[in-house]
C-alpha cells in the first residue's frame, strides 16, 4: 500500500515548498493544503487499518527484515487520523494567530518574525516526525522519526529568542537529546543481541530468548526512553515549564500529540516487542498512578492558564498510560478510548487557554470574563467536564471504564491506583472550578471587549465539536477501540503481516 | 581490544554525564557530545562482536565485519552534529542575552515585562516556581 507513505512525504514536501514561499498569506494557504491533503491519506490508511487490516509498506520492496517497514495497524491508523485533524487545526489556528498579532503577551513584530523564519515549515516537518513515529515498523527509523519530530519542535520552541524560550528551551533540548542517546545506543544494543532492528522480527527472535535479563535491561531502557518522552512521573519534570514557552497554536499540538507519541512507543514496545516484560508493565501502571496525581496536585498549584493546563495533559497522560498497563483486554480498550478524549480535551483546553490569554495575559486570576466572551466560558466548561470525567462527556465514559476494568482487574495495586485516578480527577475538578471562579465569575476587570479573530474561535469551536462528538458516538467507537485492543493483545497478527514468510533466511544471525 | 572499546564507550558516557551536570553551559554541550560520542563506540561494538558471514550483496570471501552498525552510527552522527550546533547557537543567544552562561543565574533571571500592558500579576510571581528545581532544594536545605 503505496498510500502509508503519503503522511510522511506530504509534509516532508509541504514543509520544503514553505521555506521557499516568502508571502505570508500563501505559506497559510499552502500550509492548510498540505494538512487537508495529509489528512485525507490518513482517512485513507484509517478506512483500511479500522476494519482489521494490517497494511505494510516495505521500503524499496526491501522483504521485512532487511529493509524498513512501513505498518499501520488499527492503533495507529486511530492515532494517524487523530493527530493529523489535530494537525490541520493547528495549522489553521497558528496562521491566523501569525496573522493577528496578540494584543498582550508576545509583540507583534515577533510573532512576524517567528513566520517569516519558517513556523508554518517547522509545523509540518513536526507533523512528518509524528506521523513516521506512528507508521514506522523498525526501531531504527523509529529514532529518526523522533529526532525528525524533535528537531522541529526544538525550531519551534525556541524561534524567537526571548529568555523565558532560551532557558526552558535548553532544558527541553538537553534532556530530549540524553534522552535520544539512550534510545540510540539501546537500538544499537538490541542490534547486538538479536541481529535485527526491524520490530517484528525483534519480537519473533525474542521469543527465543524467554527469560534472558538482557531482554528486561533493554525493555527498562526502551521504558525510559519512552516515559520521558511521555513524561511519566518522574521523568516528566521538564514538560510543565516547557509546555507554555512556544507559541499557543504549537504548544496545543505539542500538549495534544507529542506525549501521546510517547504512549504510543510504551504500547508498542509492551505489545509487540516485549509483550512478556510484565514486572516492567507493573511498574509502569503504579508510576502512571503517581502521574495523575502529581498532574492534578500541579494543576492545582499553578497560577498560568497554560502552565495549569500542561499540568492537565500530565494528568492526563497518566490515565493513558495506567489504562494500557492494566494488562486486560478491557483496559485496553479503555486506554484507547481515553486516548481519542485525553488528544481532545487537551487540544481544547490549550485554544481555550491561548484565546484567554489573548485577551488577558498569562495569569487566569482576572475575574468576570464570562459576560464579555459567553463562549468561551462555553467551551472551557465543556472542556472541564470532560477533563474531570464528568457525564455527559466523554471523559466519563473513559475514566469510568479504565476505573471498572481496573477494579476488575483484581489485586492491591490495581485499587490503589483506581483510588488515584479518582482522587486525581477531583483534584482536576478543583483546579478548573478554580480557574473557573477567578477568570470568567465576578465583577468583571476588563474595560474593554478584546476582539478574537473568527479562524481562531472558529478552530476552538470545532474542537470542542469534535470533543463532544467522542460522546455522541460513543458506542461506535468505543467498538472500535475494541478493535484496536483486540490487535494488541497478541502479536500474531502484526507479526504475520510485516514478516512475509517467502522472505531469505537471514544468514550469520543466531 | 576487546576489553578497550567497552572501557572507552564508558569513559566518554561517564565524562559526558559528569559534563552535563554541571553548572556552565558550554560544559554542559561538551558533555551532550562526549555522550553521544560513547553511544557510537558502543553502537560499533554492537557489530563488533559477531562475525557475520557475508554481507547481503557480496560473494566474497568472508569473515565480515557487520555494516549495518556503521551505517546506524553515520545517521548518528549526522543528527549529533545537527543538534550540537543548535545547541551552540542556543547558548550563544543566551549569552547574548543574559550576560551568562551559568544555568543557575539563567533560571533566577525574572521574565522580561513588556508591551503596554504589564501582566505580571502583584499576587503572581513573575518567574512562577519551578517544581524540583535545585532552587527549592536550597530553600528547604538537605533533609
Amino acid at each position: 500500500m503505496n498510500v502509508l507513505a503519503l503522511p510522511v512525504l506530504l509534509p516532508l514536501f509541504g514543509g520544503s515548498v514553505l521555506l521557499m514561499v516568502r508571502r505570508s498569506a500563501a505559506r497559510r494557504w499552502l500550509a492548510t493544503a498540505v494538512s487537508t491533503a495529509t489528512l485525507a491519506a490518513t482517512i485513507v490508511v484509517a478506512a483500511h487499518v479500522f476494519r482489521g487490516e494490517i497494511l505494510v509498506l516495505q521500503m524499496g520492496s526491501w522483504a521485512a527484515p532487511f529493509g524498513i517497514s512501513l505498518v499501520a495497524d488499527a492503533l495507529a491508523g486511530l492515532l494517524l487520523l487523530a493527530s493529523n485533524v489535530v494537525a490541520l487545526l493547528t495549522v489553521v489556528f497558528a496562521g491566523s494567530s501569525l496573522q493577528h498579532a496578540p494584543v498582550r503577551g508576545d509583540s507583534p513584530l515577533l510573532n512576524r518574525a517567528r513566520d517569516a523564519f519558517g513556523a508554518q515549515a517547522l509545523l509540518q516537518f513536526l507533523f512528518m516526525g509524528v506521523n513516521m513515529s506512528f507508521l514506522t515498523g523498525d526501531l531504527f527509523n523509529l529514532f529518526v522519526a523522533f529526532e525528525v519530530m524533535l528537531l522541529a519542535s526544538y525550531g519551534l520552541l525556541l524561534l524567537g529568542g526571548e529568555l523565558p524560550q532560551l532557558r526552558e528551551g535548553f532544558k527541553y533540548v538537553v534532556i530530549n537529546l540524553v534522552a535520544s542517546s539512550v534510545f540510540v545506543i539501546t537500538a544499537g544494543m538490541v542490534y547486538g543481541l538479536v541481529g535485527s532492528l526491524n520490530m517484528a522480527d525483534i519480537a519473533e527472535r525474542l521469543q527465543a530468548h524467554g527469560g534472558d535479563v538482557r531482554v528486561t535491561v533493554l525493555a527498562a531502557l526502551l521504558a525510559l526512553v519512552f516515559a520521558t518522552k511521555a513524561a511519566v512521573f518522574p521523568l516528566g519534570f521538564w514538560l510543565p515549564n516547557s509546555y507554555p514557552v512556544p507559541p499557543a497554536a504549537v504548544s496545543a499540538f505539542f500538549a495534544a500529540v507529542l506525549t501521546k507519541v510517547g504512549v504510543y512507543a510504551l504500547l508498542r514496545t509492551f505489545t509487540l516487542m516485549v509483550p512478556a516484560e510484565h514486572a516492567l508493565g507493573g511498574l509502569l501502571f503504579v508510576l502512571a498512578g503517581v502521574t495523575m496525581l502529581a498532574g492534578g496536585l500541579g494543576m492545582v498549584a499553578r497560577r498560568r492558564w497554560r502552565h495549569a493546563m500542561a499540568f492537565a495533559n500530565v494528568a492526563s497522560v497518566g490515565y493513558l498510560v495506567a489504562g494500557a498497563f492494566i494488562g486486560t483486554h478491557a483496559g485496553t480498550t479503555a486506554a484507547v478510548y481515553y486516548l481519542l478524549n485525553s488528544i481532545a480535551v487537551v487540544f481544547v483546553l490549550f485554544l481555550v487557554a491561548a484565546l484567554a490569554e489573548r485577551v488577558a495575559g498569562p495569569a487566569y486570576r482576572r475575574h468576570g470574563h464570562l459576560g464579555l466572551y459567553p463562549w468561551l466560558g462555553a467551551g472551557y466548561f465543556t472542556a472541564v467536564l470532560a477533563l474531570a470525567g464528568l457525564p455527559p462527556t466523554g471523559g466519563f465514559i473513559g475514566k469510568f471504564a479504565l476505573v471498572r476494568s481496573m477494579l476488575a482487574a483484581g489485586g492491591g495495586v490495581h485499587v490503589a491506583v483506581a483510588t488515584a485516578a479518582v482522587l486525581a480527577g477531583l483534584l482536576l475538578l478543583y483546579a478548573a472550578t478554580r480557574i473557573w471562579r477567578e477568570f470568567f465569575w465576578g465583577e468583571a476587570d476588563a474595560v474593554h471587549r478584546v476582539a478574537i479573530p473568527k479562524a481562531m474561535s472558529g478552530v476552538t469551536a470545532v474542537a470542542v465539536a469534535l470533543l463532544l462528538s467522542l460522546a455522541v458516538f460513543a458506542g461506535p467507537l468505543y467498538g472500535l477501540s475494541g478493535t484496536v485492543a483486540g490487535q494488541l493483545d497478541g502479536n500474531a497478527a502484526y507479526l504475520a503481516a510485516v514478516l512475509v514468510p517467502g522472505a531469505p533466511p537471514r544468514t550469520g544471525a543466531h | 581490544m576487546e576489553l578497550l572499546l567497552p572501557l572507552l564507550a564508558a569513559l566518554l558516557i561517564g565524562a559526558g554525564v559528569f559534563l552535563v551536570l554541571s553548572r556552565a553551559l558550554i560544559r554542559l554541550i561538551l558533555g551532550v557530545s562526549f555522550i553521544s560520542y560513547g553511544v557510537n563506540i558502543g553502537i560499533l561494538l554492537a557489530g563488533e562482536g559477531e562475525r557475520r558471514d557475508a554481507p547481503p550483496l557480496l560473494q566474497l570471501a568472508g569473515p565480515y565485519n557487520d555494516p549495518l552498525p556503521q551505517a546506524l552510527i553515520l545517521t548518528a552522527i549526522v543528527i549529533s552534529f545537527a543538534t550540537t550546533a543548535l545547541l551552540l547557537v542556543l547558548a550563544l543567544r543566551a549569552y547574548q542575552v543574559t550576560g551568562t552562561d551559568h544555568v543557575q543565574e539563567l533560571a533566577d533571571r525574572p521574565d522580561p515585562v513588556r508591551g503596554p500592558v504589564v501582566y505580571a500579576d502583584p499576587e503572581v510571581p513573575s518567574v512562577s516556581p519551578e517544581i524540583g528545581t535545585a532552587a527549592d532544594v536550597d530553600q528547604e536545605g538537605p533533609r
